[in-house]
């Protein structure tokens, strides 16, 4: 019973993102009458699902205790290379592997300098994230009018089973195996301890180095795989795709629930962020507000909803209520 | 600085004796800055004269100081996102004066006391995460830029140019500018305040139980941090002598990175403003460098990156070699 009370309070936050991605659906489903359609609700939840894919591995890693910048260069790299190698006639399939494992290989190398070398995480991705800029510049992979997309990329991006568009379905398959990861598995509990606090971790015997390894490289590939879909969707790949998710895959963290600091959220809440930043950004545009309005609009709608919705701080604060919390969740 | 005395080692003291700590963040933080600047001056020697090391720095000043106010937030254990919409706002007031009097200067850094305050109210005694506060808010003040102004244009009044582009008795002002803002961090680092900002950082529970008022301390670092980015936007109007609703943007990641490179702890309550000055003052060498090789664009990219990863890389590898705990 207790256990089950403290799922409930642990998950407070989600359940508040939750409320505050439905208040926002009942708006627009008031404001504008196709909002509810099936139609838009199948490509809301198709956006939602690159927002998810670009924020997977962030959510590990802070978790962990660190940050990934070289997300929006790692996805445009996904998609950009993807082109690149199929043009060059390579197997489709095959093509989606070699840039997911380049993707990983690249999270690797951040998760080597962040742990081994002890860099600043948010130093070493924006520094590596740089180097694929400069190679995805370099090498004339860029077409002027955008690389054309290979059918595998569009395919998935654009097909459905049934009612439900495809990448909606991996997405929930992928939510459902994270999450069992990590609340279920010797690995997900030293994300947790690991980005809760690192030497407490080490104390109790884990390997805090693998575990953050693991948690960039598991980014870096879930980046390009984002890259892939993204790049199928639109149609085309250029340098530039990746750029809305930086800031996106860490919004939906946090207004999820997850501390920036490490060590609490879950990718559940990540989810439920990313659906309701996705519906933030289709509903506020159609108030016709001028672009300066909608900036302050969309400030103000993220500052009131996540007040209103979340009922306890996530704790690390240093209002009354985040003291009211830590009391009592050690009462 | 205090710090920069390096500790004393007189062979004749009895071992036992309590040695100062090295200040390995200072030493980390000026090597990067030595070599960097070494670099530089063997590709252009024209930059040893005051004049020209003046020019350089009007460059890297609006870094220098959003740096240094992401640096009095990051004290605390925040973090602030809003540096880059508080900037763009200041410049667009700035800006506003249409070749009015230094009254506008003032103006633009009241508007960023009361962003800060507003920044700090909502962390403090509401009791947000200052992330999700300062995402939302960065939005909205960058906004409220748009607002005043929906493109780059205007002019700034013809102190705030003097006081980004002129000198001082043959002291170009960018230089005073730098000075001025370690010289007060000495102060303020010294002060009751300053004890308060690197407790609260420590250990916000401790800080309270000690009878620190921990939320007046918070609020009073995000007016800080508001003060002196609006003093970055002043100073880049002076700068481009006209106002960008856009500019700040590009400020928010870098002021973060300048933090960290300089060895200020993003956990809080460890670090200063010597410390991100110096890393701010790095970032903007590499970006002359790079300037300087007249290259590719992919080049300079990766030149940049490359140059910083290098510098940070050797570092930690130095720390972990002379057996130092790597934080």
């Amino acid at each position: 019973m207790t256990g089950v009370l403290a799922a409930l309070r642990g998950s407070r936050t989600t359940l508040g993102a939750a409320l505050f991605a439905l208040v926002l659906f009942v708006v627009g489903t008031v404001h504008t009458a196709g909002f509810a359609s099936g139609d838009n609700i199948r490509q809301l939840l198709v956006f939602a699902s690159f927002v998810g894919f670009a924020a997977l591995g962030q959510t590990l890693v802070v978790l962990g205790g660190g940050l990934d910048l070289s997300v929006p260069w790692l996805i445009s790299f996904g998609g950009i290379q993807l082109a690149v190698l199929c043009a060059g006639g390579m197997n489709q399939v095959l093509a989606v592997v070699v840039c997911v494992v380049v993707g990983l290989l690249v999270g690797l190398v951040n998760g080597i300098g962040v742990t081994v070398f002890g860099v600043a995480p948010i130093v070493m991705t924006l520094g590596v994230g740089g180097l694929v800029q400069a190679y995805l510049l370099a090498v004339g992979l860029l077409k002027a009018t955008g690389n054309d997309v290979p059918t595998i990329a569009s395919g998935v991006a654009n097909g459905a089973l049934g009612p439900i568009p495809v990448v909606a379905v991996v997405w929930l398959v992928v939510a459902l195996v994270v999450a069992v990861v990590l609340a279920r598995t010797r690995f997900g509990r030293s994300v947790y301890a690991t980005g809760e606090n690192d030497v407490v971790a080490v104390l109790s015997g884990i390997d805090t180095g693998r575990v953050r390894m693991i948690t960039y490289a598991v980014s870096g590939a879930a980046s390009a795989f984002a890259g892939v879909i993204i790049s199928g969707y639109i149609g085309k790949a250029y340098l530039e795709i990746g750029q809305p998710f930086l800031f996106a895959s860490i919004a939906a963290l946090v207004i999820g629930g997850a501390s920036i600091l490490g060590g609490r959220g879950t990718y559940f809440g990540t989810v439920v962020g990313a659906i309701a930043l996705t519906l933030l950004n289709s509903l506020l545009p159609l108030f016709n507000l001028d672009p300066a309005s909608l900036s302050i609009a969309y400030g103000l709608v993220i500052l009131v909803g996540v007040r209103v919705t979340t009922t306890r701080g996530t704790g690390r604060g240093w209002g009354r209520r985040a003291r009211r919390a830590e009391e009592s969740e050690a009462g | 600085m205090t710090d920069l005395q390096l500790p004393a080692a007189p062979a004749a003291r009895p071992r036992a004796r309590r040695r100062r700590p090295v200040p390995w963040d200072l030493v980390a933080a000026l090597a990067i800055f030595l070599v960097l600047a070494v670099v530089d001056l063997v590709l252009q020697p024209a930059l040893a004269d005051l004049g020209q090391i003046g020019l350089l720095l009007q460059t890297g000043l609006p870094l220098v100081l959003v740096a240094a106010a992401q640096t009095m937030v990051v004290l605390v254990r925040g973090l602030d996102l809003s540096v880059g919409g508080i900037l763009a706002v200041a410049t667009v007031v700035t800006a506003s004066a249409q070749g009015g009097g230094p009254g506008w200067i003032a103006l633009a850094l009241a508007v960023g006391i009361g962003l800060g305050l507003l920044n700090g109210l909502l962390v403090g005694p509401v009791g947000m995460q200052p992330f999700i506060v300062t995402l939302a808010t960065w939005t909205i003040f960058d906004g409220i830029a748009l607002k005043i102004m929906s493109t780059d244009g205007g002019t700034p009044p013809p102190a705030a140019v003097a006081l980004a582009t002129g000198e001082t008795a043959g002291i170009p002002n960018s230089v005073l500018v730098v000075v001025g803002l370690l010289v007060a961090w000495l102060l303020l680092r010294r002060s009751r305040f300053g004890h308060r900002m690197v407790a609260v950082g420590t250990d916000a529970e401790r800080a309270r139980l000690n009878g620190t008022p921990v939320r007046a301390v918070v609020v009073a670092a995000f007016v800080l941090s508001g003060l002196l980015a609006a003093f970055a936007g002043v100073l880049s109007s002076g700068l481009t002598a006209s106002g960008s609703p856009t500019i700040g943007d590009r400020y928010i990641l870098t002021s973060v990175a300048a933090v960290v490179i300089g060895g200020t702890s993003l956990l809080g309550g460890r670090g200063g403003i010597g410390l991100t000055v110096l890393a701010a003052l790095s970032l903007t060498l590499i970006n002359d460098i790079v300037a300087a090789m007249n290259a590719d664009v992919w080049v300079t990219t990766a030149a940049s990156s490359g140059l910083l990863l290098v510098l940070v890389l050797t570092r930690g590898l130095v720390a972990r070699l002379s057996g130092r705990r790597v934080t």
